[in-house]
């Protein structure tokens, strides 16, 4: 492309996007032509018993997976007989105490629990001990007298330590909480509330304990809390106006919940659903393009690849756009929650296209959408969990969502951060698959690891893309990193922790490396000189570390408490803001460890995975002395 | 050259083995184990003061219910209470950080009124709140034992506590099935998009020019991805056992696990040949696993609880009759697709 006028340019433009338009016609239309009646009637019983499945499952309140699991001898005349019954995972079997430990776990006699001696007993003992303690509440419910069956009544209220009362929005919003006897303290609007038996107090006894704080702290809870949530730290009264305004949970000791925000997220992941069925066909359209060169006639066409990928993708991501605020609608979410949609599902349609230009073969296509499919709803999935614990969750947009479904708001610069990196990754993605949106790519049976360095290839044009790939891979890194903290969770400490430092480096270099590599395959296979890969590692480290130092400064902008993530994400810019020398020795280090790996990289494959080896171990190195440093 | 639906069979998996996808399949349920293992674990830690070592809430109790509430609080090992004269310095002492929560109990109207103040926002306010419920509830019976006399029934008295690992029921209920019932999925989906690529690349066309009967050719594809999937469930099974999970009646599993596989490979089979078309297939093979697997969930006897059971050894001595069902369902869909074959007409 040549420098032009304005007014051609806006030619050109407009050019492309009716040509957008135009493929994007087209691949409705084609989508539609291959429902044929057969298919068309199939879908319809599918997607009937679909909802008769579905409705079924609610009616009935889900399914028990671990029914009948433990078996407990209780003789029918027991009152704990009832106990088991009522609980599916346990099983009522005679009280024999011979069987005790072949045929069942726990026997009970009278009061005597006889226990065999197994892990699996234990697990049943205390399965048991739930029950019976739920079948207590269930009959303290059932009595008359509500003050003797719940004499302890609790008002949970969450303060911001050591300020004024604040937050009564985050805790008001939690989802599950039951109503209890001070029933005005409705703070939370959403929808699973429960009548606990404190609502029968108030109307059964009558004995005047309206008239105490807890009635007033419900009434006006109900009123300000849920209103502004922010406005009410003004009042300025230390405890009263805690206890007027910190929206919290109350009831039986037994209703009080930790801040969980169990129904958005259910809600939330409904979002998901439409996501997974809708990359299935974007996936098998874009292979189809490659299959028996029938993407050749557009390819030949005088309209970019860029163009044609754009508009065959255009048709999904307004469906699933669509369907997303369809969904909100129905679930009662708000612009926001489409808005934090919308980035995760131009992500799944990014990486499911460039699935789609790598993939040899429909089956491979459904593993790698599958993969797809796993890995970017956990990573949306989980820290959501946390929303209501701790500020990390943000690195999840699904986070937004639920803060949307509660009726806590979000900030812009909470928005940014939390898609930011899902509008670069899809950006990146789509970019790294256009490259190779060409024929020698589209119509070869290549290994997919080759057809990725063809991909990293076609961006590279200069030394200095070297240091624009590195910067672009940091949100790829930060969601490795992501996962690697969450499956090494499970190892203990003092495993998971050098383990954790080790993938870390490894990812980074990797990250940091492989475009190096790509670049000595291709573009500077006749320049595999010791300068050239000096040259190009330190770029490649160079783009790293200006790319990480952005994200922090993002980070540090947006979200000020977020020390501990930076902490968790990037081990190696902690220490450093404090002096110029310390912020300039991550610099070095990925300046150092990139040449090293480029110098393996520019001789052969082995080379470079061998070189990969010492580069891994320095950073690593690096990054235990800085985590121990820091104590 | 033997049998020609093995050598269909045994192209099938020299295709997986030379695209490597199989090891992209075992990675993503590797990945899904390790990912529930730590959803679990990060929960039950969350949510079960027990499993967090070492962690104690220090707390305020003040109020005129404050020495009743402050024995309870001794019992118990992860919380302790002190004593404030008045809220003011309760507060004070709460925003120093020198508690971790405040309890404010008043006796009123025959009940105890208890207003806690828990800190906001950080990932120790669940472990607290968690603390504070169990302590509260304690304290709830014992003040319910005072009332019993106003009470028309009893509580029952809760069996001992035991040191059960959280994980346990998890491991065998969630875990093991999670593992058995992906290969499966993955089976069948497999199976759809090799029959549905045979009709795109027009190779089925050339397959049936050979001395095979279509027939042939679904036999020795289902016969392929049927195989993979007790494969892949055996080779989690020694994992998990390895791992200190044993599972009883590992060759029960395994056969209930192949013929579910039978089973979900030949409707995928039958939906690839009744929509040759991989979108409309995969869209309709999906739904119909869902609601298959979802409907089956609300039967008394389900796969999923069956595979439980089997292996945390809760079946009775009459076991093999239940395999024996699932077996002749897996048999009947096959003989099924079998005689169905010939009559969809494929690629015409």
């Amino acid at each position: 492309m040549t420098a032009s006028s304005p007014s051609d340019r806006l030619d050109r433009l407009r050019d492309g996007l009716r040509a957008v338009a135009r493929i994007a016609r087209w691949e409705v239309g084609r989508t539609a032509g291959v429902v044929d009646r057969r298919t068309a009637a199939l879908g319809l019983v599918a997607l009937l018993l679909a909802g008769a499945v579905g409705g079924a499952t609610l009616a009935t309140g889900g399914a028990a997976l671990d029914r009948d699991v433990y078996r407990i001898g209780v003789a029918t005349d027991s009152p704990y007989h009832e106990v088991v019954r009522e609980s599916p995972a346990l099983a009522a079997r005679d009280a024999d105490l011979e069987s005790l430990g072949r045929s069942v776990e726990v026997v009970v006699r009278g009061d005597r629990f006889y226990v065999a001696d197994s892990r699996k007993a234990e697990a049943a003992l205390s399965t048991f001990r739930s029950a019976v303690r739920r079948h207590n509440l269930e009959r303290m419910g059932a009595e008359r007298n509500v003050s003797a069956a719940f004499p302890v009544v609790v008002t949970l209220q969450y303060v911001d330590r050591g300020g004024g009362p604040g937050s009564a929005a985050d805790a008001g919003g939690t989802t599950d909480t039951e109503d209890g006897p001070s029933s005005a303290t409705d703070a939370d609007g959403t929808a699973d509330t429960e009548d606990g038996p404190g609502s029968a107090a108030d109307a059964d006894d009558g004995d005047g304990n309206q008239g105490t704080d807890d009635g007033t702290a419900g009434s006006s809870d109900s009123g300000d809390g849920f209103a502004a949530g922010g406005g009410s730290g003004s009042l300025g009264v230390p405890f009263l106006g805690g206890d007027l305004l910190g929206g919290g949970d109350s009831g039986s000791p037994a209703d009080i919940s930790p801040p969980f925000p169990f129904g958005a997220l259910v809600l939330a992941f409904v979002f998901f659903v439409p996501m997974n069925f809708v990359i299935q066909p974007y996936g098998s359209s874009i292979l189809n393009e490659r299959i028996n060169r029938r993407g050749e006639l557009l390819l030949v066409a005088p309209v970019s690849p860029a163009a044609i990928v754009a508009g065959k993708t255009l048709p999904y991501l307004a469906t699933l756009v669509g369907l997303t605020a369809v969904i909100a609608v129905a679930i009662g979410g708000g612009v926001t929650s489409v808005a934090a949609v919308a980035p995760i599902a131009t992500l799944y349609l990014a990486a499911t296209f460039v699935g789609g230009m790598f993939a040899r073969s429909f089956k491979e296509l459904t593993f790698v959408t599958v993969a797809i499919s796993v890995f970017l709803t956990s990573y949306a999935f989980v820290p959501a969990i946390f929303t209501n614990v701790t500020p990390i969750a943000l690195i999840s947009p699904l986070t937004l969502v639920v803060h949307d479904l509660q009726g806590t708001g979000v900030t812009a610069a909470q928005y940014v951060f939390s898609t930011g990196p899902f509008y670069v990754g899809a950006a990146v993605l789509f970019t790294l698959g256009v490259g190779v949106y060409r024929e020698e790519d589209m119509f070869t049976q290549r290994p997919v690891p080759l057809k990725f360095l063809d991909a990293l290839d076609s961006r590279i044009a200069r030394p200095r893309s070297m240091a624009v790939l590195s910067a672009l891979s940091i949100p790829f890194v930060f969601i490795a990193e992501l996962l690697a903290i969450a499956v090494l969770f499970v190892l203990p400490v003092d495993v998971s922790i050098p383990l954790l430092l080790l993938v870390v480096a490894g990812v980074e270099e990797v990250a940091k490396s492989l475009h190096v590599y790509a670049g000595f395959e291709n573009d500077f296979a006749d320049r595999r000189g010791l300068r050239t890969a000096l040259v190009l590692g330190s770029l490649s480290g160079f783009g790293f570390f200006l790319g990480e130092k952005l994200t922090a400064v993002v980070q540090f902008v947006g979200l000020p408490d977020l020390a501990l993530g930076q902490a968790a994400f990037t081990p190696v810019g902690v220490g450093s803001a404090a002096a110029l020398g310390l912020l300039l020795a991550p610099l070095v280090l990925h300046a150092t460890t990139t040449s090293i790996a480029a110098l393996g990289a520019s001789r052969s494959r082995n080379w470079y995975l061998a070189a990969l080896v010492p580069a891994t171990l320095v950073h690593a190195a690096y990054n235990f002395a800085v985590v121990s440093a820091l104590g | 050259m033997g049998d020609p639906r093995v050598t269909i069979a045994r192209r099938e998996l020299a295709t997986l083995r030379s695209e490597k996808t199989i090891v992209l399949a075992l990675l993503i349920q590797l990945f899904i184990a390790a990912f529930s293992s730590f959803l679990v674990v990060g929960l039950v830690s969350l949510y079960d003061p027990g499993s967090v070592e070492g962690f104690e809430t220090e707390v305020a109790v003040t109020g005129d219910a404050s020495d009743d509430l402050l024995a309870t609080l001794d019992d118990r090992p992860s919380i302790s209470g002190t004593r404030y004269v008045s809220e003011t310095t309760a507060r004070a002492a709460f925003d120093r950080g020198e508690v971790d929560a405040i309890l404010l109990a008043d006796r009123r109207a025959g009940r105890v009124f208890v207003s806690a103040t828990v800190p906001d926002g950080n990932v120790r306010t669940t472990v607290i709140v968690v603390q504070l419920r169990d302590a509260l509830s304690a304290f709830e019976r014992v003040e319910r034992a005072d009332r019993s006399a106003s009470l028309s029934s009893t509580p029952l008295s809760l069996p001992p506590r035991s040191g059960a690992s959280p994980y346990y029921g998890f491991s065998y209920t969630v875990l093991l099935p999670l593992l058995c019932f992906l290969p499966v999925f993955i089976s069948g989906s497999m199976t759809v998009d090799s029959l549905t690529e045979e009709v795109d690349r027009g190779t089925l066309e050339l397959l049936r020019v050979a001395p095979v009967s279509v027939v042939d050719i679904v036999d020795g594809k289902v016969w392929a991805a049927a195989g993979l999937a007790p494969a892949q469930a055996a080779l989690w099974i020694a994992l998990l056992d390895f791992n200190g999970t044993s599972i009883h009646h590992p060759v029960a599993v395994l056969v209930v696990v192949a013929a579910l596989a039978v089973l979900v490979v030949t409707l995928g089979a039958t939906i690839a040949l009744l929509a040759p078309d991989r979108r409309a297939a995969q869209f309709l093979y999906s739904v119909g696993v869902l609601v298959a697997f979802g409907g089956a969930t609300l039967l008394p006897v389900n796969p999923v609880n069956s595979v439980a059971r089997l292996a945390v050894d809760s079946v009775g001595p009459t076991y093999p009759l239940l395999v024996a069902g699932y077996v002749a369902l897996g048999v009947a869909a096959y003989l099924g697709l079998r005689r169905a074959v010939p009559r969809i007409g494929v690629g015409e």
